[in-house]
């Protein structure tokens, strides 16, 4: 595709290449967005390796995998992996659901505002429909990602209870069902 | 220039009742509020639990009552402000690290963002440095001149309700694991800092559940679990009678045997809970197969010392009772199992609070001559220097194509790894009962290890979000390893890390199971007379 010249010699683009001139401009934003939602949002912007760092490395990661996947049309199956990534981590902090997902839709905007922005992208605007429309279906799976991720934690939690894997007080131990008295396990101890 | 929708739509969702409320802080640290829900705090103890603890000799756990931290009245006693002061005030005077901790911070920062509770919820107070200030700050209000003359300028702040509320929150969202301190300059150890802040809420009656109801257990009779030494015995004959039927050998161990050369303890978890059971599987195994002369104790029951999360004087007395048990089997030494903070007590703590142990012998393999000098006042070994011991002197065969179905990597529990400096010992351990096995990346393994997210009794299932953010810096590093190359195993050498990392995969990482390195030797051993069936699972088949 390229770049094209037009009569009043303003260097137009077409859409995928705004997408792939605005790339890192579009993720950085995006990224940015989704990382203020923390209170220590600079250091988790700033520090760029993914273990020092796991909210903000992950978060950048999967946002660079999913904006490839949504700026080239990809089968909404694939947006699942890279939206796995960041919202596994969103479903366990301290958001209300809404928090959690909200930063998906936040791209739409950014690159709306972006293209609009700009001489040779203005006219793209209007074409932004099947992505946008693409975002809104990750944003719709980002939910169902985040119940999952809501479920699968309370799974864990009952399987810790039930299979005994950490049982520490008296409500679960199951030696409980030995005592008939509570005083007995003293007297026992005392006679070793 | 801002987005205007996006600025819209931040209002709406981001905003909110919430510990991630936004960017920008509107207000000084001191005047943000906890909120205490459920789900962001332990349990508090059971009124019981805190008055038995009380009642017992050389303890001292007042004011026990019905309270709740989502409550506004916590119903402290009515002097409950010239307690914490005067407590501080008498610790500052017994403990001279405390006092040097208190004043020598530069807030250089190197801590901040080390915290593996800081790197999964994003909270400032949870920069270790931050947590220090929150006892700092009354420190300097009410020792320091600076702070008296002026105030919140030199970061002092008076005491009240709501700092203690606030102690509670973060003294509870600290795992004492030090990793922090490995980065500090000045070597502060802010997990001692943290140690401070829960003795002092404990002389106003505020403390958890799980963890003062393991420790009165642990008190009352020998373990964690509350278990009765007749279930000990059984539970241990058990995983004795499971190991015969896998391997054909007959196990001969011993409990509460006077004169055995060796007083062997461990983390109860190991006899009683999955998946620590195969590790104890292992000992047995181990143990029979060099003919240790060896003895369990039903008194000694358990390695795990929850004193340390709670004050000095109930680890003192906790770590004591395996001393005293030592003394009077009359054995020559300990060997301790694969716990973790059993060795941060016996390696910083036992010898000012119990030790130096005269009557005991500085340990010696019987096996291969070893003196196990490093061990010369404690006189407690850990399983895996005298199992790597053995290894390196050719004592037990091992055949690695038995751990086949294991494609491991090893996480450096934080107590061994940073209290002891065990780092290398499971390392070769594992390089010979294994064909292969992968290191995690290099800022989360060894002294910079993370945290499992759940120690320090903070491995309660109300709190299980909580957790999972405390240790998503670990399960993110195991992540790399499982999609790199393809790992299936978490091995440690730490019981809590075996229970809590088992919840933190089946979240994270599902599919990826954990276990003990003395597990992983259980099952390569090769044993004389052994019957062997095939074990496509290691000691973990069931046959």
């Amino acid at each position: 595709m390229g770049i094209h010249l037009t009569e009043g010699k303003v260097q137009v683009m077409e859409l995928d290449e705004a997408f792939r001139w605005y790339r890192e401009k579009i993720i950085d934003k995006w990224v940015g967005y989704a990382l203020e939602t923390y209170e220590s949002s600079s250091f988790f912007k700033n520090e760029k390796d993914k273990f020092a760092n796991p909210v903000g490395g992950n978060t950048r990661e999967a946002f660079s995998r999913l904006y490839t996947k949504l700026t080239l049309g990809a089968d909404p199956g694939e947006f699942v992996a890279p939206l796995e990534q960041v919202m596994r981590i969103r479903a366990i902090q301290a958001f209300r659901p809404s928090q959690a997902v909200g930063p998906i839709h936040a791209i739409k905007h950014i690159t709306r505002e972006i293209l609009e922005k700009n001489k040779e992208t203005r006219h793209l605007v209007v074409q932004l429909y099947d992505f946008e429309f693409a975002v809104d279906l990750a944003v719709l799976a980002a939910f169902d990602l985040y119940m999952q991720c809501r479920e699968q934690l309370y799974q864990v939690r009952i399987k810790e209870i039930k299979t005994g894997s950490f049982i520490l007080t008296d409500s679960r131990c199951p030696s409980n069902l030995l005592k008939t008295d509570a005083l007995e396990p003293i007297t026992v101890l005392q006679d070793i | 220039m801002a987005v205007a929708k996006l600025e819209q739509l931040s209002k709406s969702v981001v905003q909110g009742p919430s510990l991630a409320t936004g960017a920008i802080p509107t207000q000084d640290w001191m005047d943000v509020p906890v909120v205490f829900k459920p789900g962001n705090f332990a349990y508090q103890a059971k009124v019981e639990k805190v008055e038995y603890l009380n009642s017992q000799k050389d303890l001292n756990f007042p004011n026990a009552r019905e309270w709740s931290p989502e409550n506004d009245d916590w119903k402290l006693p009515e002097d409950w402000k010239e307690i914490i002061l005067h407590g501080l005030k008498e610790r500052l005077d017994k403990f001279r690290s405390l006092k040097i901790f208190m004043d020598c911070c530069v807030r250089c920062g190197a801590c901040a963002d080390k915290c593996h509770f800081f790197l999964g919820t994003g909270d400032p107070k949870n920069m270790p440095v931050m947590r220090a200030e929150l006892l700092r700050s009354i420190y300097r209000n009410d020792f320091t001149l600076a702070g008296k003359l002026m105030g919140k300028m030199a970061g002092a702040r008076e005491m009240t309700v709501g700092v203690l509320k606030e102690w509670f929150m973060y003294s509870y969202q600290c795992t004492e694991c030090r990793r922090c301190s490995v980065f500090c300059p000045y070597g502060i150890d802010t997990a001692e800092v943290t140690m401070m802040l829960r003795e002092l809420l404990h002389l106003v009656g505020v403390g958890i559940n799980w963890i003062l109801e393991p420790a009165s257990n642990s008190n009352r009779t020998g373990n964690h679990m509350g278990l009765q030494p007749h279930t000990f015995k059984d539970n241990v004959d058990f995983l004795a009678e499971d190991v015969e039927n896998l391997t054909g050998v007959k196990i001969n161990h011993s409990f509460n045997r006077k004169g055995a050369e060796v007083l062997f303890i461990t983390p109860s978890a190991d006899v009683f809970a999955e998946p620590g059971l195969y590790t104890a599987m292992g000992y047995l195994a181990l143990f029979e197969e060099i003919g240790l002369d060896y003895t369990w104790s039903t008194y000694a029951s358990e390695g795990g010392n929850f004193g340390l999360f709670t004050n000095n004087e109930l680890m003192k007395k906790l770590n004591g009772k395996m001393y005293a048990e030592a003394k009077r089997l009359g054995v020559k030494y300990i060997i301790g199992g694969e716990c973790g903070h059993m060795w941060r007590v016996v390696h910083q703590y036992m010898d000012t609070m119990n030790g130096p142990a005269d009557f005991l012998e500085v340990p010696k393999s019987s096996i291969t001559g070893t003196v196990f000098n490093n061990a010369a006042s404690t006189k407690m070994v850990h399983i895996s220097e005298f199992t790597a011991d053995l290894i390196r002197h050719n004592k037990i065969k091992l055949d690695p194509s038995r751990n086949s179905h294991v494609k491991a990597t090893f996480h450096d529990s934080c107590n061994p790894a940073r209290a002891m400096g065990l780092l290398d010992e499971p390392r070769y351990i594992l390089d010979h009962v294994l064909d292969n096995w992968v290191e995690m990346p290099e800022n989360t393994i060894r002294e910079q290890t993370f945290c499992c997210g759940s120690g320090t009794g903070l491995n309660t299932d109300e709190i299980m979000e909580l957790r999972m953010r405390a240790g998503l810096p670990r399960a993110n590093a195991v992540k790399h390893v499982i999609d790199k190359y393809g790992v299936n195993t978490l091995s440690c050498v730490c019981a809590i890390d075996r229970a809590t990392l088992t919840s933190l995969m089946n979240y994270w990482n599902p599919g990826c199971d954990v276990c003990g390195v003395s597990e992983l030797v259980g099952n390569a051993l090769v044993m004389k007379g052994e019957n062997r069936q095939e074990l496509t699972e290691g000691l973990r088949t069931l046959v």
